[in-house]
């Protein structure tokens, strides 16, 4: 009788070793407390101060990664001493990064520079050279398959500006509505802002507005690097010849700095690193420019502040 | 019960590792055959239906734990990659508000998240979903190579394991997501799903027993009532007949022992009969025996009495006779008398126990006997002997026949008034065949067989029982007013 009762309370007792049967965990693994929390380390000080290179968000941060990572190594092997790139949203903001000497050098946009110039004193350091001129324009783009042939044609329609303040991007194409006697909260359905070129290139592309103006240097280089895009983008409007954008240093950065970064550029292509560098940023060289090639934006500029 | 020497198990599993003289399959019919059938059947529904909930709830345990802990992982891993592709820009551009908010709509949307947070390309940490501080270590947790896909790994910590992936942005050139997927809502799953099953079972089980005290209830109840009726007719009583409940094993069961106690009870109402028929016979033989006496009183005071006395008065008128002639003639008298009283002595002898039966045999006896027959009733008999001329049966076989042809040819003198009789005796294919046949006035056989008056015919029944005792049958034929044929057949062998 008592091996029967042993029996049947095994019996009984087997569903509840079912419940301890439990999945293994990992083992071995250190035992992490998450609720004890710390203060995060503080940045320590770098022992040698980084050249700090502010890139305006003329194509999408990612896509400037890209593109500038060999010049900025380059840089910094010459240099000797780190550099670091600096991406913000708008190009106000890297102005500002740069009026405060958070930044020393800066790949900005054209209106950036006459808006910074203006400003706070922002210095010309150099330009690049494309197809051997240091202009670029602003092309009017619409899906490849819209009846639009002009400005004229994009009235009550969807249009994408890349920044408040990009010339290409939005001054010259704001000046062409100005010029059809509208305003451009009237006289589009819809605006918003794409903050890189290459995203007002995809926002076309894909439909999702029915135009756009870019950088012409942007456009070349993603047509040159999606060579499908030609099938779904069009250009129907070009703008006369700007001055290119620049690359520009703080007003407080000292001037034997400048002087090196001005020789480092303009060097380039007689370094053996050089072809590959320009290559990746799609520029010929770079060379010194004068600020007499923005007057023409900077008339456009004024109209357009005087506009707003 | 002795433990083995070092063993720490308990008692119980050694009670059932015990070496024992027995084999465990005896020990176990014994402890099955313990216990009875309702307890059986209640074990037995109650070990399958455990044994096959625990089952089930294990493997269902089992599988699930593996498919959600997969899924966890694959879930880890997805809402990584996705982290990581939504917060290369808003790190490049240094948003980390934005990144911040991305952290915490991934950490609301998942429940399952429990951490998540950006390292950038320097390994600091630039937004994280904890508030107040930062774990210690966790950084160092997990790494992943800047050319690879992602890299997951389980972290122990205090709330449990936690599926760490760690995911590079922009190829590492942004920096690396972490994000953390606690187990604890998966296990409380299983937990629950485990609970829920083994309740399914412990309520199976409930009505398992309820189905078993059932079964037991269906199934003991004709059983019961075979044991009763069975007890029954130990007793003696045949009366008792079990209900067929089911056209099973147990309904045959029951038509069997029904039929079984039928036949008892014929057996048991023939045997009585029987005994009945014996005990009446027994003091019919007795009465029998002291009608015989009384008979062969009579006869002695009578016959042999009466002639003793005319001997007696025959002596005494000798003694008184006065002359040598008279004498002479007295005495021839007595002598008459005398013979004629030896001749009845004789008689009287060979009809209580004919000599010549024992002497001379069967067929002898027999011929004696009708001889005498016929000389006293004035009847004759015609006896015819087929194949036992020389043949001579075993003593109590031949008795037996002798007494029966006796019986029936008193019968014949006594009631039949017939005019002739036959008496038939043959052996053929190891039986002796006996018929005695008479052309007399015959009666109702059967009725008389059946009537309550056999007793006074009671001749019949010695007749058969003679018969039977021997091993033979008898059988009567008879109608009013066409004679009485009597068949008597007993095996003798070759």
């Amino acid at each position: 009788m008592r091996r029967l009762v042993v029996l049947l309370v095994v019996i009984l007792c087997l569903p509840l070793l079912v419940s301890c049967a439990a999945p293994t965990a990992a083992d071995g693994v250190p035992t992490i407390r998450l609720n004890d929390l710390r203060p995060l380390p503080a940045t320590p000080p770098a022992a040698v101060a980084p050249l700090r290179v502010a890139v305006a968000a003329v194509i999408s941060p990612r896509g400037n990664v890209d593109s500038y990572t060999p010049l900025l190594t380059y840089l910094g092997q010459k240099l000797n001493r780190p550099v670091e790139m600096v991406q913000r949203r708008t190009y106000a903001e890297v102005n500002d990064l740069l009026a405060d000497g958070q930044v020393d050098v800066a790949f900005v946009c054209t209106s950036a520079y006459v808006a910074g110039k203006q400003d706070f004193g922002m210095q010309l350091l150099a330009a690049p050279q494309v197809n051997g001129d240091t202009v670029y324009y602003s092309n009017l783009i619409v899906p490849a398959n819209s009846p639009a042939g002009s400005m004229a044609d994009l009235k009550g329609k969807a249009f994408a500006f890349t920044d408040p303040i990009s010339f290409s991007g939005r001054v010259y194409p704001t000046s062409l509505v100005r010029d059809l006697d509208a305003k451009p909260e009237a006289f589009f359905s819809r605006t918003f802002f794409t903050y890189s070129h290459d995203n007002a290139i995809r926002a076309v592309a894909d439909g999702l507005t029915d135009g756009a103006a870019v950088d012409s240097l942007v456009y070349d280089f993603a047509v040159e690097r999606d060579p499908g895009l030609v099938a779904k983008v069009k250009v129907i409007h070009r703008s006369p010849p700007f001055g290119i954008p620049p690359v520009v240093v703080g007003p407080d950065v000292r001037p034997q700095l400048r002087a090196e970064l001005h020789g480092l550029l303009l060097d380039l292509p007689a370094t053996p690193e050089g072809p590959a560098i320009l290559a990746a940023l799609g520029f010929d060289r770079f060379v010194s420019i004068e600020d007499a090639a923005y007057d023409s934006v900077r008339q456009l500029t004024d109209g357009d502040t005087a506009a707003r | 019960m002795t433990t083995p020497a070092g063993s720490l198990i308990p008692s119980f599993a050694d009670s059932l590792t015990r070496p024992s003289a027995a084999s465990l399959p005896t020990r176990a019919w014994g402890l099955i055959s313990a216990v009875n059938l309702r307890t059986k059947i209640l074990g037995m529904v109650l070990a399958l239906v455990l044994i096959l909930g625990s089952g089930v709830t294990l493997q269902v345990r089992a599988t699930l734990s593996r498919t959600l802990m997969a899924q966890l992982q694959e879930e880890s891993v997805s809402l990584g990659r996705d982290l990581a592709a939504r917060s290369t820009d808003p790190l490049l551009i240094n948003d980390l508000y934005n990144i911040l908010q991305l952290l915490r709509e991934t950490q609301m949307n998942n429940p399952d998240v429990r951490y998540a947070f950006i390292l950038d390309h320097n390994g600091r940490v630039v937004a994280h979903t904890f508030s107040g501080g930062f774990p210690a270590d966790l950084v160092s947790a997990n790494a992943v190579a800047a050319d690879t896909h992602h890299h997951t790994t389980s972290i122990r910590t205090e709330e449990g394991v936690v599926w760490d992936t760690a995911v590079p942005i922009f190829d590492g050139k942004a920096g690396t997501a972490r994000i953390g997927l606690s187990e604890a809502r998966m296990r409380a799953t299983v937990a629950a799903i485990t609970t829920r099953l083994l309740l399914t079972t412990a309520l199976v089980s409930l009505v398992g027993i309820l189905a078993a005290i059932f079964l037991t209830w269906l199934l003991t109840r004709p059983v019961r009532q075979l044991v009763e009726a069975t007890e029954a007719v130990r007793r003696g009583d045949f009366s008792p007949r079990v209900r067929r409940w089911a056209d099973d094993e147990l309904g045959e069961l029951a038509d069997a022992f029904n039929t079984m106690t039928a036949d008892l009870a014929r057996a048991d109402a023939e045997r009585q009969e029987r005994e009945q028929m014996r005990a009446f016979y027994l003091r019919q033989i007795i009465t029998a025996q002291e009608e015989e006496r009384k008979r062969i009183a009579r006869e002695l005071h009578d016959e042999t009495g009466q002639a003793l006395a005319s001997v007696m008065v025959g002596l005494r008128n000798v003694e008184e006779a006065s002359s040598a002639a008279e004498v002479h003639t007295r005495l021839a008298d007595l002598r008459g008398v005398a013979s004629a009283t030896l001749e009845n002595v004789r008689r009287l002898a060979l009809e209580l126990r004919p000599s010549v039966l024992d002497d001379l045999g069967l067929v002898a006896a027999l011929r004696r006997y009708a001889t005498e027959y016929t000389a006293r009733f004035k009847i004759p008999v015609a006896v015819q002997i087929i194949g036992l001329d020389d043949w001579r049966l075993a003593s109590e076989i031949e008795t037996a026949l002798y007494r029966i042809v006796q019986e029936a040819l008193t019968n014949v003198a006594k009631y039949a008034r017939a005019t002739h009789v036959s008496v038939l005796l043959e052996r053929r294919d190891g039986q002796i065949n006996a018929i005695i046949e008479d052309n007399g006035c015959g009666f109702d056989a059967e009725g008389v067989l059946r009537s309550g008056a056999a007793e006074n015919r009671l001749g019949l029944y010695g007749m058969r029982e003679r018969a039977e005792l021997i091993g033979g049958t008898l059988a009567v034929e008879s109608q009013t007013g066409c004679g009485t044929t009597v068949y008597v057949r007993v095996p003798v062998g070759e």
